[in-house]
């Protein structure tokens, strides 16, 4: 949100910008994204009283942003590098079940369900990554094919084991804690922690480490960047990694907090993650996007998708509502980033 | 040639079907889905459990099981061919396709053999089919039953949570808890859910919690899948109006039975599948070896209500594998 040197695409305006200027954070990827959510804020502000931005309110779609988040940050990155996984569809009830399973059906320790799950995140993401680098299908289609393979795995699995299609998990103790449970007894998640450090460790990588600048050479032209030296091939497997490990890692915890795992759901993340993404400013093309874009991002899909309990509209025309919402803030997003990169041209020019 | 022969088996096989009815034991065909399915071994059981009676009088039971799902109506067509060669007297078949399985019916009808429909097609499709009965669930009288035990206990304003707004099962079972309601002089409303909240706990919980929230008058919460209900309770005890607001679902899960257990949830309404199969096939027997004709029609083996009464021998039933 500050000012540290921007990544800049490799299309737009070569400037660095002065640091701490008005226009320099105007012209920022994820200023668009925040007058986005600016909006829908107000918008339900308005609409659904002062209940909805009371702790109790907020805290209702901080959650549901939070896990969203974790999960749209690594599947946003994919898309700024030009690749996209909807594995993550079937990765969030794999990582509910593999917990409930391990730690419930057979009453193993909830430790080694834990860390059976992110070994099972992460080695999806592997073959993921690896199928997209050594063949050259599409990672929509590879991840499609995954996205049902794993999904076939989760309930065959389940039923031959447990003979049913919703298994029951009781945590108790740190892990419920750090996984599963509300801060202090109130009403946000721990996941909305998790949620913030690993933003902040995605900013971090992404803005101001070296090697973020892969990702975004990798969106604007792969073979150049494979050209520049770029190890594009491990940087790609180590996106779909992140992506479907945070996908598991979500499955688990929220199979810790509500106590039970079903086979089925899970796939709204698909969407709703590459929703957030876009409305955070991430071109689907690539190249172009911020990790703060898609924090803001996130934060508007979960207020529109939750703030509608909070007004007085007919629920029936909930899912309408939503669909406006979020294209009015994708096009004030982008018309907002025409303007800014635009006016900077423009004095550069004159 | 090919067309004369199949002829003169069908018309052997009605044959040795009607000898075989008057020879009074009743051999009988169950068709069902495959040993993997879990709603489906609760079925099992009730067959099996019914079996010995049916031997006793000098019959057979034969449950033909789907070996998957994978080729679904061919496969349950060609169990209803397998069971009209085996010249059985009766079969109990679940009607899921109807446009494929009706034509084979009917041959099994035109053979001699007595049909019961179970688990699926209901009542009106075993009269069109001039089965002997339907025996199975259906989902409006199973949401007035959930209805008809909120206004009992005293509620007022029922929220039903549909994840799944639009198909026809989930509305006929929101409808029925808001006939039923209504019957009462109370209210209960439809939370249709987005798809964009489908399948995410998260998302369903908190926004049951914000109803609740919202309208401080909600004083029930029924959803409309064991699953949801996990979400629901997280929503519900979010809402800090636990005391106030009761929790049911429909069907049944672990979680949802050890809440009933602990009385964090008021009842679950069960379709009670091992019914199904007990009955029809014992029905079925009773009706080829005795002549027997139940005046009830059709026999609905839901709504079960689990709820505190009753939730030590609903365990032991999940215990034995037939709940």
């Amino acid at each position: 949100m500050t000012s540290t040197t921007a990544n800049r695409p490799a299309d737009t305006t070569p400037a660095q910008g002065p640091a701490l200027s008005i226009g320099g954070l105007l012209r920022r990827p994820e200023a668009g994204a925040f007058l986005g959510l600016l909006a829908v804020l107000l918008f339900f502000a308005a609409f659904g009283g002062l209940t909805f931005l009371k702790p109790a309110g907020m805290s209702s779609w901080l959650n549901v942003a939070a896990n969203l988040g974790i999960i749209a940050i690594p599947v946003g990155l994919l898309m700024i590098a030009g690749e996209l996984d909807i594995s993550v569809g079937a990765m969030v009830p794999f990582g509910a079940m593999t917990v409930a399973v391990i730690s419930g059906h057979y009453g193993l320790s909830i430790w080694l369900g834990i860390a059976v799950t992110m070994t099972f995140g992460v080695t999806v993401g592997l073959i993921n990554g690896y199928m997209v680098i050594r063949t050259a299908v599409p990672s929509l289609i590879v991840t499609l094919g995954s996205l049902f393979a794993v999904q076939g795995i989760v309930l065959g699995l389940t039923v031959l084991i447990t003979k049913s299609t919703s298994v029951a998990l009781t945590v108790q103790g740190p892990a419920k804690a750090i996984f599963g449970d509300f801060l202090f007894g109130g009403q946000l998640q721990v996941m909305v922690l998790w949620w913030l450090a690993l933003t902040a460790a995605y900013v971090f990588f992404v803005h101001l480490s070296p090697k973020g600048n892969w990702i975004f050479a990798m969106g604007g032209d792969k073979v150049s960047a494979r050209n520049a030296g770029i190890p594009t091939d491990r940087m790609t497997i180590l996106l779909f990694v992140l992506s479907s490990t945070s996908a598991a890692f979500i499955g688990m915890c929220q199979a810790i907090l509500y106590n039970s795992a079903q086979v089925a759901g899970g796939q709204s993340f698909i969407f709703n993650s590459i929703i957030s993404v876009v409305v955070g400013g991430v071109l689907l093309t690539g190249g172009f996007g911020s990790v703060v874009g898609i924090f803001f991002g996130t934060i508007t899909f979960a207020i529109v998708n939750q703030g509608i309990y909070y007004t007085d509209f007919d629920r029936n025309w909930s899912a309408l509502i939503i669909g406006v919402l979020l294209l009015l803030a994708v096009l004030m997003n982008n018309t907002f980033r025409k303007m800014a990169l635009s006016a900077t041209t423009k004095k550069k020019g004159a | 040639m090919k067309l004369a022969n199949l002829t003169k088996v069908l018309a052997t096989t009605a044959l040795v079907a009607l000898t075989a009815t008057a020879a009074m034991a009743a051999d009988i065909a169950v068709i069902g889905g495959s040993n993997d399915d879990a709603f489906w071994n609760k079925i099992k059981k009730g067959i099996d459990d019914a079996r010995p009676a049916v031997e006793a009088n000098g019959g057979t039971v034969n449950y033909l099981r789907l070996a998957n799902y994978d080729n679904f109506a061919p496969d349950v067509v060609q169990l209803i061919r397998t069971a009209i060669s085996m010249e059985v007297d009766g079969l109990v078949i679940p009607n899921w396709v109807p446009e494929a399985e009706d034509p084979a019916i009917k041959d099994a009808m035109a053979a001699g053999i007595k049909v019961i429909l179970m688990n699926a097609g209901g009542a009106d499709k075993a009269r069109e089919l001039g089965a002997i009965n339907y025996i199975g669930n259906e989902e409006y009288p199973a949401g007035v039953a959930g209805g008809e035990y909120f206004a009992k206990a005293g509620k007022k304003n029922v929220l039903c949570v549909n994840t799944l707004p639009g198909a026809a099962n989930t509305e006929a079972r929101c409808k029925g808890v808001a006939d039923a309601m209504g019957a009462a002089g109370v209210v209960s409303t439809q939370l249709p859910l987005p798809t964009t909240s489908f399948g995410d706990a998260t998302a369903v919980a908190e926004a049951i919690k914000a109803e609740l929230m919202k309208d401080e008058t909600i004083d029930g919460v029924i959803t409309i899948s064991a699953g949801d209900a996990d979400s629901a309770a997280i929503g519900v005890q979010q809402s800090g109006r636990a005391d106030a607001v009761s929790l049911a679902s429909f069907d049944l899960n672990e979680a949802g039975l050890a809440r009933i257990k602990d009385g964090a949830q008021l009842f679950a309404i069960d379709q009670q599948p091992y019914l199904q199969g007990f009955l029809a096939t014992s029905i079925l027997a009773s009706a080829i070896d005795f002549g027997t004709d139940l005046p009830t029609f059709p026999v609905l083996t839901g709504p079960g209500i689990v709820d505190a009464s009753n939730i030590e021998a609903t365990l032991a039933g999940v215990a034995k594998g037939a709940r």
